[in-house]
């Protein structure tokens, strides 16, 4: 018995010494089978979670609450025993006493707070009845206190009345619809209906005219697919067929194709929504007569397999229209103009481009942006774009080559052959001055070329210094810039788009590989080095027997330190230098969770609140003040 | 149990130490009652609690927030849960929104005593009122020089209808509801008095306990106070406790002249019997205690000595009074934190250690005794203690409230007590073993074995 007892304290104790926010299910189940074994185990229990519930710490606090949870709802003596203590239970959970507020860590504790009032609330209104106590904890912490309980039962039930409002509204709001539907059916078929004979009329005559080559093609094909015996090429050839029979938009038959399009717009736009709709009110409206409801969703029906069937034949045709072009056919351009404004802005910055040129890129942009246009099926003639853009290569491809100057003088003569230049070619009297004056004063063309050369400041490139895109916790990337270590993530590492670092080996391996200089180099490294290895290798194996003692002695005197700063104040931690990083490693402990946080703020204080910090500003103030007197009574001392 | 009735059937036991025996069974066994319920209607502390002496079935309370409230503790309002809770709801409550509500906190209520038409309310606005409880009316209204901290009606009087009220004021009045004024102001305390309690065995002794640490005795028919106890003088040994005072008051009446003992006690039961002044024989025997023992010849003059008498029970202020049933102790808490049982004869302390407790201050608390048991309950902070009033051993701590306890009162007719505290709950704590069950089931021998009176 006493050592069983033993047993779920040893449960308990353990289960409660963690950081994390839940109890280990494995340890609770064993706690809950171990109490289940004797009525002695569930008075121990009791007694040894109370006692964790009065640890100076919110973490065992709210683990203890959460194993109580656990028991409280299913053993009944766990709780007539546990209820003779209830209100000491409640002020250790809740903290509603003003003299004794919860333990740190703050964050546990409200966490711990809001569960145990949950708790609270579940267990009043499970066992509220049987037990006196918890329905006196609850009345007092709700109606005395006036905390806020998350109320489930008359959420749960608010909830329902929402959703039973929504749907009778929904309901009216589909009968409505129902009957509307009902008064004009007829209009809404004939709208349809009067479209799709159009279209298929349309349809017709495109067809007509289709109907002799594809003859002929058919049985060309026959013949020459026993010609081309490769299949890659037969599947290339097939492709082409297909594009060749589809028939294509001419001056003969544009009116056609115009009034085809307008119609197919309206279709796909308006009516296969409106046809979707109106079956989807049909299928939810409850009504009581449901005759007309079952004909009118028939007929929908088949009108929406018709409508489908004509819009397969304008696909079938090429007719490939996309809605969402046809929908905004204005804003095309625009759109597309924007689009690549970015990318050369991106461009300018990536490849070193610089503005002047923007002009050329602007222009091979426009061109792009047509060129998609035309992908996409837009079919504008583009004729007379085709004939200037082969001046416009050129052109653009001699821009890329050009040399960029800053603007000056010496472009004045540019590319022209160096010549003597009159001194003073530009009119200047020297009539009044003593003196010679030689009108004809000439500068010579080598002195010219002097004078023109162009002295140029070596201008950095603008350093690209990449951002860090280390993962953080709100799923972004790490947008600081540094240039070799970020202070929050390390080193500055390549990272693919997730953000995960791509390992240097890989790195290393790709460049060797690309550049054989490099392999050599290695190589001969790797030589020389093989050689001193070997050398190396005595000294080492006297080395190595010395290091793993030196390494156990220090391993020794990191675990004392180490002990020290957690059961000492945070200065001592201090001491230690080096094995914080040690701790860090280590699995967060009780202690660790009590420790405060060093922010900024205290790095900061620690620096300009100590005391010799302070006496100098302080100094320095007096001595400011002391110059000012000094200066306005100079005779008085 | 059953052994009690085949005892009782031939006459070997009394009727009334059966009866004791069957209550102090049930009162060992006494817990925070799941069955009943008091739904206080107050939205402040329950400053005092009373049930009405006559029927034993209606609970008045008082509260903080100038409201008192009485509930029927017999018959519930309405049930719960599947009829397992019982609920009492409040008859009526008078508030502040009543026409003669008091303004501010209601300190203190009494019962009259004779019956259940009239009770009387003390609040800290310094009024005592006295209402009818039929019309729900203020029927008298006294007002006092201070905020009234405690009231008093004798259980026991029979010629006369005095409230005894303490208050911030140096002075202890006694209102009388026949008249309307004060017939009496008894000076002698030195600072507020803070609770005052009538003797039980005589209509004319008042006990009053002020701010002032001391406890005075007043014989209301004389000037002064008789008594002031004394915390030094203390009586080693108590005397025979209750169960062995009928030897001993056998003792006692042969060397005294007439058995006021048998005559307070009878009174009880039958108040029409005239009284006769035992309090001349009480005044008697101290006379000669001091005259024997040589100190103090100036207490022989009653009158006189109480203005120079600068006794004190306690070292803080007295908080707390309780005479036992039979009038001969009274147990008085301080905010020393001490209690102290008195031999109200001899006016010694008699030494009982109450273990040590912290009690809430500022405020009087209500104690409450069952005398067949021999227990005390004491509110001490946010539980209840009960005592074993002889020897000042903890028996249980009752806890349920969540603030600190004002007021316990113990229903002696269905052995239930109610507690009233900060957390404006009217708790119910009853024998564990409802009266059907202990009849139907075996006897219980571990609730029986606890107290064996005779």
């Amino acid at each position: 018995m006493e050592g069983e007892e033993g047993e779920v304290r040893r449960l308990i104790e353990r289960a409660t010494d963690s950081t994390d926010p839940d109890v280990d299910p494995r340890l609770l189940k064993a706690i809950k089978s171990a109490v289940r074994s004797s009525n002695g185990e569930v008075a121990a229990a009791v007694d040894v979670l109370m006692e964790k519930m009065k640890k100076e710490h919110s973490q065992v606090r709210y683990l203890a609450v959460l194993i109580i949870d656990e028991l409280f709802m299913r053993s009944k003596l766990f709780r007539s025993l546990f209820v003779t203590n209830f209100d000491h239970y409640l002020s250790l959970s809740v903290g509603f006493r003003r003299g004794q507020p919860l333990p740190p860590p703050t964050k546990v504790a409200s966490l711990l707070r809001t569960k145990s009032i949950e708790f609270l609330e579940k267990w009043n209104i499970s066992f509220g009845f049987h037990y006196r106590q918890i329905r006196l904890g609850f009345n007092y912490l709700k109606d005395v206190l006036r905390f806020q309980f998350p109320n489930r039962l008359e959420n749960q039930a608010r909830l329902q009345r929402e959703a039973r409002e929504r749907e009778m509204r929904t309901k009216e709001i589909l009968v409505k619809k129902f009957e509307n539907l009902k008064s004009n059916f007829s209009t809404i078929k004939g709208e349809v209906q009067s479209t799709l004979d159009e279209m298929r009329q349309c349809l017709d005559i495109v067809r007509i005219r289709r109907d002799g080559p594809s003859d002929f093609i058919g049985s060309g094909e026959h013949d020459e697919a026993e010609l081309i015996r490769c299949p890659e090429l037969q599947h290339i050839r097939e492709a082409s067929l297909k594009e060749s029979e589809k028939v294509h938009e001419n001056n003969d038959n544009k009116a056609i194709f115009d009034v085809l399009r307008d119609s197919y717009k309206i279709l796909i736009s308006r009516h296969l929504v409106s046809v979707q709709d109106w079956m989807s009110v049909l299928v939810r409206v409850d009504l009581d007569d449901n005759r007309f409801r079952d004909s009118a969703l028939k007929e929908f029906i088949d009108i929406r397999k018709s409508l489908l069937s004509v819009k397969n034949e304008c696909d079938e045709l090429g007719f490939s229209i996309n809605t969402s072009g046809l929908a905004d056919e204005e804003d095309d351009d625009i759109i597309w103009e924007e689009g690549k404004i970015e990318v050369q802005d991106q461009e300018s910055k990536d490849g070193n481009l610089v503005k002047g040129k923007g002009k050329a890129t602007n222009i091979e942009q426009v061109k792009e942006s047509r060129n998609s246009a035309l992908v996409t099926g837009k079919g504008k003639a583009i004729d007379c774009e085709e004939a200037t853009s082969e001046s416009e290569a050129l052109r653009s491809k001699l821009l890329a080559e050009a040399p960029v100057m800053t603007w000056g003088s010496c472009l004045d003569s540019w590319g022209s052959t160096q010549r003597d230049v009159m001194a003073n070619h530009r009119g200047l009297e020297v009539e009044g001055h003593w003196g010679r004056v030689d009108y004809d004063a000439v500068i010579p063309a080598e002195k010219i070329a002097e004078l023109n050369v162009l002295a140029s400041v070596y201008k950095e490139k603008p350093a690209d210094v990449r951002p860090c895109l280390a993962p953080l916790k709100n799923g972004g990337l790490c947008q600081r810039r540094d240039l070799k270590v970020c202070p929050f993530h390390g080193p500055i590492v390549p990272r693919d788009p997730e953000g995960n670092a791509m390992s240097m080996n890989k790195k290393a391996a790709g460049e060797g590989s690309s550049s054989n200089e490099e392999l050599v180099r290695r190589l001969t490294k790797q030589a020389v080095k093989n050689v001193r290895e070997r050398e190396k290798e005595e000294h080492d194996m006297v080395r190595s027997l010395k290091k793993a003692k030196l390494a156990r002695v220090r391993e020794h005197n990191e675990a004392v330190l180490r002990e020290a700063a957690l059961a000492s104040t945070v200065r001592s931690q201090g001491v230690g230098g080096g094995e914080e990083h040690v701790i860090k490693a280590k699995k967060p402990t009780l202690a660790s969770m009590l420790r405060k946080k060093v922010m900024v703020k205290d790095r900061l204080s620690k620096k300009l609140l100590n005391a010799r910090v302070t006496e100098a500003a302080v100094r320095q103030l007096s001595q400011g003040e002391e110059a000012s007197y000094r200066e306005a009574y100079p005779n008085q001392w | 149990m059953w052994e009690g009735f085949r005892k009782r059937e031939s006459g070997e036991m009394r009727p009334r130490s059966f009866a004791s025996r069957v209550r102090s069974g049930r009162i060992a066994s006494i817990d925070l009652s799941n069955r009943k319920e008091v739904v206080s209607p107050h939205k402040g502390s329950v400053n005092s609690l009373q049930v009405d002496l006559t029927e034993g079935r209606y609970l008045l309370s008082g509260a903080s927030d100038g409201s008192a409230a009485i509930y029927d503790v017999q018959r519930a309002t309405d049930y719960e849960g599947g009829g397992l809770i019982a609920k009492h709801r409040c008859l009526f409550s008078v508030g502040k929104h009543h026409e003669h509500g008091h303004k501010y906190s209601v300190s203190t209520v009494v019962w009259y005593p004779i019956d259940t038409g009239l009770f009387v309310t003390g609040s800290l606005d310094q009024h005592i009122k006295v209402w009818d409880t039929n019309t729900t009316q203020a029927v008298m209204n006294f007002k006092m020089p201070g905020k009234v901290y405690g009231t008093a009606m004798s259980s026991i009087a029979t010629s006369h209808m005095l409230i005894a009220a303490g208050s911030e004021d140096v002075q202890v009045r006694l209102c009388d509801i026949a008249s309307g004024a004060f017939t009496h102001t008894l000076s002698g305390h030195r600072d507020g008095v803070m609770t005052v309690e009538w003797s039980t065995s005589s209509e004319w002794v008042l006990v009053s306990g002020g701010c002032d640490g001391a406890i005075r005795l007043w014989d209301i028919r004389r000037a002064g106070c008789f008594l002031v106890l004394d915390q030094s003088r203390s009586q080693m040994g108590r005397r025979p406790s209750i169960s062995e005072s009928t030897s001993k008051k056998g003792m006692v009446s042969q060397s005294l002249p007439t058995g006021h003992y048998s005559s307070a006690k009878s009174l009880m039961h039958h108040k029409k019997t005239p009284l006769r002044p035992g309090i001349k024989q009480l005044a008697n025997l101290r006379k000669n205690q001091i005259v024997a023992k040589g100190t103090m010849v100036q207490r022989i003059h009653p009158g006189m000595s109480s203005s120079r008498s600068h006794a004190t029970a306690h070292y803080g202020a007295v908080t707390g009074l309780r005479a036992t049933q039979d009038g001969m102790y009274l147990l008085s808490a301080g905010l020393d934190s001490r209690f102290r049982l008195w031999d109200i004869e001899s006016g010694c302390n008699t030494l009982v250690n109450f273990e040590s407790t912290r009690l809430q201050s500022g405020k009087a608390i209500q104690m409450a005794v069952a005398e067949e048991a021999s227990l005390v309950f004491v509110p001490c902070m946010m539980s209840v203690k009960v005592f074993d009033i002889w020897t000042g051993m903890t028996s249980r701590t009752l806890r349920g409230h969540f603030e600190a306890v004002n007021c316990c009162y113990y229903n002696r007719q269905d052995q239930e007590l109610y507690t009233g505290s900060n957390d404006r709950q009217i708790l119910v704590w009853s024998p564990s073993i409802p009266v059907i069950a202990e009849v139907v089931l075996p006897p219980n021998p571990s609730t029986l074995k606890i107290r064996k009176p005779l």
